[in-house]
């Protein structure tokens, strides 16, 4: 048994019973959580697990670093493309490349509506179910559910009571089939779910009409990068040519193509304004009385910023994402962040499951070592390759820590708009108040689960106007007569200097990310990512901190440890990108097994 | 797959009355009234829809994100009136321990009866705990529901090729489905790409369902009907190739006409897919449309072949990555070299032995 | 080792048939246009300007590298049966003597000749050993290779269900795993057959001088001639 108090302020205690979850899906990758519950159910100690691993920092050493982004884009296809776009803007920055307005307008485009619509599908698809139940939808009056969707959203259309019982009739036939596909063993009768069945059927009728519509937003990427997922980036610009009235104006970004564009943004604005935020605020009325999960968000937040208003100039007074750090819960002064700087970001592994020739001390990334060392803890149940209990005390996890001047930090949507609002950004702290005010919570209230999910929403229809802004932006530069979106003088290796080494950042819709590379003689030396969930998962430090995952997970209440909705709560609150899969084992496996739902 | 659940389960020896209790429990699960179960049962006898489990191992989801995207039929559609997506872990509720026991429910239930879907692949190396699913590398889960499986279908280059991680060194020994030691041998429909496009992934699932069979498959295992054409083959900007009309600098006169972009390293001429015809996300563009050579996603081994932008791809077998052109030039150099410096030696050789002609 | 004692003189020798030259002159022009058409569909010249409807060039490159390869190919067949059908000079190159100890000691004569560590070469009627390796090992092959790729190129094109496609591509794709890879293949065997090439002109013009038989008008007259009465060496003594 131990019991401790970690430097970044949680008391341990892995006394009580432990609860397995492996692997915790509705994520992207695989994931493992467990933790300790004392006799009130209450969560004592939280460890969590990322348990893949793929090498494609090792996979990039040699490559040509202009294909850099593809490799690196297959990180993630939820999130695709930032990962793409983080890597381009390293290679850029090493061989200070400077790339045209319109390029920078378009990868905005592309960026936002990443970010709009990978909140959007991981509001309805990946985090709804932990607050809505779907089979309570089915005793829902379908004229209640309208009335509701009429007050919360005089605006949407779509609110007719008929829309509402043509859903629901789909569903009872569907749950009739006895085929419950993957609403299949949830926790349906669990009591944490709070909605009214009006409610339920609103946001599952939702869950479907988003399901429908996100695709559409991802058509603005297809317009520009060709396909999404994974759709084409360029060192030095954009790959897509602008021609408005030139011969062959339909080979290239046209009128047309900026109608399409233009139409989807609207339609975007609408979706996010109707129905996204009116649900959030709904549904968040009903749990605003479950204030879990909060973590480290009140205390050490870490945001690079992102969206440069105008092209290469990546100081923060020009990006419209904020940037900065916040430590020790001050909120009255938000630090600045660089990321050449081998003081503030490094990466430890003492706990994770790579070696280092010395563990007690971090690597900046620029100098950051990827030699991968699965190995078990001594106090670790089961064996080698069916692991029953993970030991935390020795290395557990395929994340790094890393810790930004020695502290962990959360990242993220939330960080984002707290380090927003401390800084006085004037878009932020409106959103900010308009929900606070509407809920009638304190601010207090943003430190928590519930905060983590309005602030994605709010960054959603942040990123929407966005859109508009910079698509207004391409129009007037193109009027002015630039056409450019690719700056080609270094496009060539033997233009590059033999030795370079640079940084890229975005603000990728999980947190803040970047990577660093060092390019020796055209080629690839040494590509380092430090990614959102690095940082949010991130296991223990030497110093015994721990991370924003674990740390979020600490002093709640677990209703039935069995059915452990709220552990999927707070860690998807996050949008851990691991990949997916989960797994709850109780603590000597078979006890919990007896209560699985068949 | 015209026999119904029911009778798959019968086929099984669970009796009726087994049946007829997991129809109840499956109501009452729900928290559904008891009247429920024999609406349940009516169903399950009557209307099948094919159970999938969809395993992820290594891989980046976007093979789901793709499948999401899919315009016809609408991904909802899929989900809720075609099959029954018992286990995908990206969107379903259930987690930990209920999701695992999905899996074994499905394999024991529905043997040789349902369909395999598997995005990415399993790393064999460091015993497989690369890629860990529920403290047991994902291996053996692939194998546990590959055994008992109609026919897995291989999503992406991840499980059809090995994709990203699988690109030199592998430093997972990341491993295409097909290739896994001691996988049960069941037919293996490979859907590649990175991602495969929405609508080929949906129209795959369709053509199971409405043909009833298998798609005829390539040498490769892959479905003739999208992967039997390179993307040049139908490309729009083909006229433009045979022209003689290429891009040679990104955002050029060329480029902003819509030319040809091979010389920009474009491997549409060496890549089966659908792109140039069914095109991408309801058919709204495909990467040369938008300007970027394709870089030959749905090919085996595609990250190997040198840079995306380079027209020669290497060739790795040498131990250098290097070219034809480089190796073959140099070849031709030394040898070239090698015939002059022979010839003035046979000249030297020839002074030195005036008397030494013969005849 | 057979001495041939018997009757070696000085007389020509009708060694090379008209087929068999032809062959040869065709398979020289046929190897220039190939290899300079198929370097430039892989590394095109400068872009034309215009409508591509005015234009046709690279259909035109490519419409010569493949009648050019047809050509090739149907060569070969014909110096097949050739083989079987024309002397016995016919087939050397097509059946090396691999399993016979004189062949060796034979190409190792000929290296130390190559390597000037001995004075004066073998004398042949047909090809020497080390030359009948050559073209066997790299030119028999080297083309074989070339036409069984380049079908299963073109047999890209042609699609599925063309007899190209079904002879060839059916194939040769799994084997080299992509098409691309096919492609780079292809392309390296290219420089394999010109530094064959190189090789083969330096040699010929070398031992026209400098062995004791006649090189270069023999594949154009046919006749072989010598420059000393001494026995020959060839295997089979014809």
């Amino acid at each position: 048994m131990t019991v401790r108090n970690t430097p970044n302020g949680f008391h341990l205690n892995d006394a009580g019973r432990r609860i397995i979850v492996d692997p915790v899906t509705r994520i992207e990758g695989h994931m493992r959580c467990e933790v300790n519950i004392d006799e009130d159910n209450i969560i004592r100690n939280a460890i969590s697990s990322g348990t893949m691993w793929r090498g494609l920092e090792v996979i990039l050493k040699g490559r040509d670093p202009r294909d850099a982004w593809a490799f690196v884009q297959r990180i993630c296809g939820v999130c695709t493309g930032t990962h793409a776009l983080t890597s381009v803007r390293a290679v850029e920055d090493a061989l200070k490349i400077k790339i045209p307005e319109n390029a920078n307008s378009i990868r905005n485009l592309m960026q936002l509506s990443l970010q709009v619509q990978d909140h959007l599908v991981h509001f309805y698809h990946l985090h709804a179910l932990d607050w809505v139940n779907p089979v309570n939808a089915l005793k829902a009056d379908p004229n209640a559910t309208s009335l509701l969707q009429q007050s919360i959203s005089p605006h949407n259309p779509k609110s007719s009571p008929g829309y509402f019982r043509d859903t629901q009739n789909r569903l009872q036939k569907f749950v009739e089939s006895g085929q419950l596909g993957p609403f299949k063993n949830g926790y349906w009768t669990n009591p944490a779910y709070l909605l009214p069945p009006e409610a339920d059927l609103m946001a599952v009728t939702h869950y479907l009409e988003a399901l429908d519509f996100q695709k559409d937003i991802m058509k603005i990427r297809t317009v520009f990068g060709g396909k999404d997922p994974h759709p084409n980036w360029l060192v030095g610009g954009v790959p897509c040519a602008i021609n408005i009235d030139g011969v062959g104006a339909t080979g290239a970004i046209n009128m047309e193509r900026l109608n399409l564009v233009s139409s989807i943004i609207d339609r975007t604005i609408a979706f996010i304004d109707q129905v996204y935020i009116p649900d959030l605020l709904a549904i968040a009325k009903f749990y605003k009385g479950w204030m879990y999960g909060g973590g480290i968000s009140g205390q050490s937040l870490l945001s690079y910023g992102d969206i440069p208003d105008d092209a290469n100039d990546y100081s923060a007074s020009n990006l419209l994402m904020p940037r900065g750090a916040i430590i020790n819960g001050d909120l009255t002064k938000v630090h600045e962040v660089d990321l050449r700087d081998p003081e503030q970001i490094k990466e430890f592994v003492p706990h994770s499951w790579y070696k280092y020739p010395d563990e007690s001390i971090g690597l900046h990334p620029w100098d950051g070592i990827t030699d991968p060392h699965y190995s078990l803890g001594p106090n670790a149940k089961g064996t080698r390759t069916n692991i029953e209990e993970l030991d935390e005390a020795a290395k557990y996890s395929w994340i790094k820590a890393p810790r930004w001047r020695g502290h962990a930090m959360e990242v993220g949507p939330l960080a984002r708009y707290v380090i927003g609002y401390a800084q006085g950004n004037k878009e932020i702290t409106e959103q900010i108040n308009f929900v606070l005010k509407t809920l009638d919570v304190p601010v207090t209230a943003l430190f928590s689960t519930l905060g983590r999910t309005a602030a994605r929403g709010l960054e959603a229809q942040w990123a929407a106007g966005k859109m508009r802004y910079f698509m207004d932006k391409l129009i007037t530069n193109i009027k002015a007569g630039d056409l450019a979106t690719a700056n080609v003088t270094k496009w060539d290796p033997e233009t590059w200097p033999a030795s370079v080494k640079g940084v890229g950042f975005t603000e990728a819709p999980r947190g803040a990310l970047a990577h660093w590379l060092k390019i020796e003689n055209t080629k690839i030396a040494n590509y380092q990512c430090v990614v959102p969930t690095t940082w949010n998962g991130s296991p223990r430090d030497e110093q015994g901190n721990i991370g924003a995952f674990e740390a979020a997970l600490m002093n709640t209440k677990v209703e039935r440890p069995e059915e452990p909705v709220e552990i999927l709560r707070t860690l998807h609150s996050f949008d851990p990108c691991l990949a997916c899969s989960t797994h709850i084992m109780g603590p000597d496996g078979a006890e919990l097994t007896q209560v699985k739902v068949r | 797959m015209t026999e119904t659940f029911y009778d798959v389960m019968r086929r099984q020896g669970i009796t009726r009355r087994s049946f007829l209790k997991f129809c109840s429990l499956t109501a009452a699960s729900l928290g559904l009234a008891p009247a429920f179960a024999p609406k349940i049962a009516h169903a399950m006898e009557t209307k099948p829809r094919i159970p999938v489990l969809w395993l992820h191992g290594l891989e980046c989801t976007c093979c789901s994100e793709s499948f999401i995207r899919s315009g016809h039929p609408l991904a909802k559609d899929v989900i809720l009136s075609m099959l029954s997506l018992d286990y995908d872990d990206t969107i379903m509720a259930a987690a930990g321990h209920n999701a695992e026991a999905i899996v074994t429910e499905i394999v024991e239930k529905y043997k040789g009866n349902y369909i395999l879907a598997v995005e990415g692949n399993p790393p064999l190396a460091e015993d497989g705990m690369y890629c860990i699913i529920g403290g047991k590398p994902f291996v053996e889960q692939l194998k546990y529901a590959a055994e008992s499986c109609k026919a897995i279908i291989s999503w992406g280059s991840c499980a059809s090729w090995g994709c990203v991680q699988a690109a030199k060194p592998n430093p997972t020994r990341a491993t295409p489905v097909h290739k896994v030691p001691g996988l049960a041998n069941k037919p293996i429909i490979k859907v590649p790409g990175c991602p495969p496009i929405a609508e080929v992934m949906t129209a795959v699932v369709a053509y199971l369902l409405t043909f009833e069979k298998l798609p005829t498959l390539d040498r490769q295992g892959r479905p003739q009907m999208f992967y039997s054409q390179r993307i040049h083959d139908k490309c729009y900007r083909r006229p433009h190739f045979d022209a003689g009309q290429f891009v040679e600098h990104w955002d050029d006169e060329a480029a902003r006409q819509g030319h040809c972009l091979y010389k920009m390293g474009c491997k549409g001429p060496t890549t089966y897919n659908a792109c140039s015809t069914v095109r991408w996300n309801e058919g709204v563009s495909f990467p040369i449309q938008s300007g970027h050579g394709c870089i030959g996603c749905s090919e085996d081994g595609f990250w190997d072949k040198g840079s995306f932008y380079e027209r020669l791809t290497d060739i790795n077998q040498f131990g250098i990555e290097a070219n034809a052109d480089a190796v073959g030039g140099t070849a031709a150099a030394l040898v070239g070299a090698g015939i002059a410096a022979h010839a003035g030696l046979t000249a030297l050789n020839r002074a030195k032995q005036p008397g030494a002609e013969k005849q | 080792m057979t001495e041939l004692t018997s009757a070696a003189s000085t007389a020509p020798i009708y060694v090379y048939e008209k087929p068999v030259r032809l062959w040869h002159s065709l398979n020289a022009l046929l190897i220039v246009v190939l290899s300079v058409t198929g370097y430039l569909i892989a590394d095109p010249l400068a872009s034309l300007k215009g409508e591509a409807s005015e234009h046709f060039l690279m259909g035109y490159i490519r419409f010569v590298h493949f009648s050019a390869g047809y050509l090739i190919a149907i060569a070969l067949l014909f110096r097949l049966y050739w083989a079987y059908a024309g002397n016995e000079h016919a087939r050397q190159i097509f059946l090396p003597p691999l399993l016979k100890a004189h062949f060796w000691q034979g190409v190792f004569h000929e290296v130390l000749w190559y390597l000037f560590l001995v004075k004066e070469p073998r004398k042949y009627i047909g090809h020497n050993p080390l030359a009948i390796l050559a073209m066997h090992f790299v030119f028999v092959w080297g083309v074989l290779f070339m036409i069984v790729t380049g079908f299963a190129l073109y047999g890209e094109g042609a699609g599925q269900g063309s007899w190209q496609h079904t002879l060839f591509s059916s194939w040769v794709l799994p084997l080299f795993g992509s098409s691309q890879s096919l492609h780079s293949w292809h392309h390296l065997f290219m420089w394999l057959i010109i530094c064959f090439v190189l090789v083969h002109i330096y040699v010929a013009l070398r031992e026209d001088k400098l062995s004791r038989q006649s090189m270069l008008s023999t594949i154009v007259t046919g006749w072989r001639t010598f420059k000393d009465v001494r026995p020959v060496d060839d295997e089979s003594g014809a």
